[in-house]
């Protein structure tokens, strides 16, 4: 799928997976596309429309990682304190009673703490939202009548997913769908 | 993390729910263990819990034998 992809737009894919180890996680999403996104600032299409809405590359990256999927980094203790648990105070009664690490002991179940990571040699695998925004990436260029694939249209992609951490983090920073794509047109003009 | 995103997400609410699940899973290890070394039948443990004991049997026994329990 990333034949018709402009060298920016693949580089900025491959920004993404190291924006993802870098934050430790095991996956791609939308969040960690939109980092690879604004990685060279102020060179790609997408970095510039984000900087001329208003939007500066630090801050893209601080709300991507703050927005990053849940699902997958997020810790069991921070999950459960999102139902009003607590863990620690959960730990501490366990230990009274039964000792030490009563919580850690190796069970059925895996271990407390940070999900295992894999190792991860080659590429991290895309969550579903980070296909479905380039999939969409790709038909925005579609419907734009572009003949390639640039960073331009996986900033729109990004957006149109809507569900992903990329686009709620986009949303938060009040960048919108259609102004970004005005912005797109208006430098792909002023660049021809 | 958890502050800045409400809980309708979805992703948010499901992952507590797994989280919860694990969690009532080592407890409940916990407690059995505890049971079983101090004398508790599998009926009564099952009882308890309010499961079989065929269930709770077959869940816990191996473990226990893993771990150097009866």
């Amino acid at each position: 799928m990333f034949e018709r992809f402009t060298h920016e737009a693949r580089e900025a894919v491959i920004d993404a997976q190291a924006g993802a180890r870098g934050l430790g996680h095991d996956y791609v999403g939308t969040e960690h596309l939109l980092i690879g996104l604004v990685g060279a600032p102020g060179e790609s299409l997408a970095a510039q429309t984000l900087v001329r809405l208003g939007v500066n590359p630090e801050q893209v990256r601080a709300r991507a990682a703050a927005l990053a999927e849940p699902g997958a980094a997020a810790s069991d203790a921070e999950a459960l304190e999102t139902i009003g648990i607590d863990l620690d105070a959960v730990r501490r009664k366990a230990e009274e009673a039964f000792g030490q690490g009563a919580l850690d002991r190796p069970g059925r179940a895996r271990r407390w703490g940070r999900r295992r990571r894999r190792k991860a040699p080659g590429h991290l695998p895309f969550t579903r939202q980070a296909k479905t925004a380039l999939e969409l990436a790709l038909r925005e260029a579609l419907r734009l009548n572009h003949r390639w694939i640039g960073p331009e249209h996986v900033l729109l992609g990004i957006l149109r997913e809507r569900t992903g951490s990329g686009a709620r983090a986009l949303r938060s920073l009040g960048i919108t769908l259609g102004e970004a794509e005005a912005m797109i047109l208006d430098l792909l003009r002023e660049a021809s | 993390m958890a502050t800045a995103a409400s809980s309708h997400d979805p992703a948010i609410g499901l992952r507590a729910v797994a989280s919860l699940r694990l969690l009532v899973e080592q407890l409940e290890d916990l407690q059995v263990d505890s049971a079983r070394a101090q004398g508790w039948s599998w009926q009564q443990i099952a009882a308890v819990l309010g499961v079989s004991r065929q269930a709770v049997h077959k869940k816990h026994a191996r473990r226990g034998l893993r771990i150097g329990r009866r």
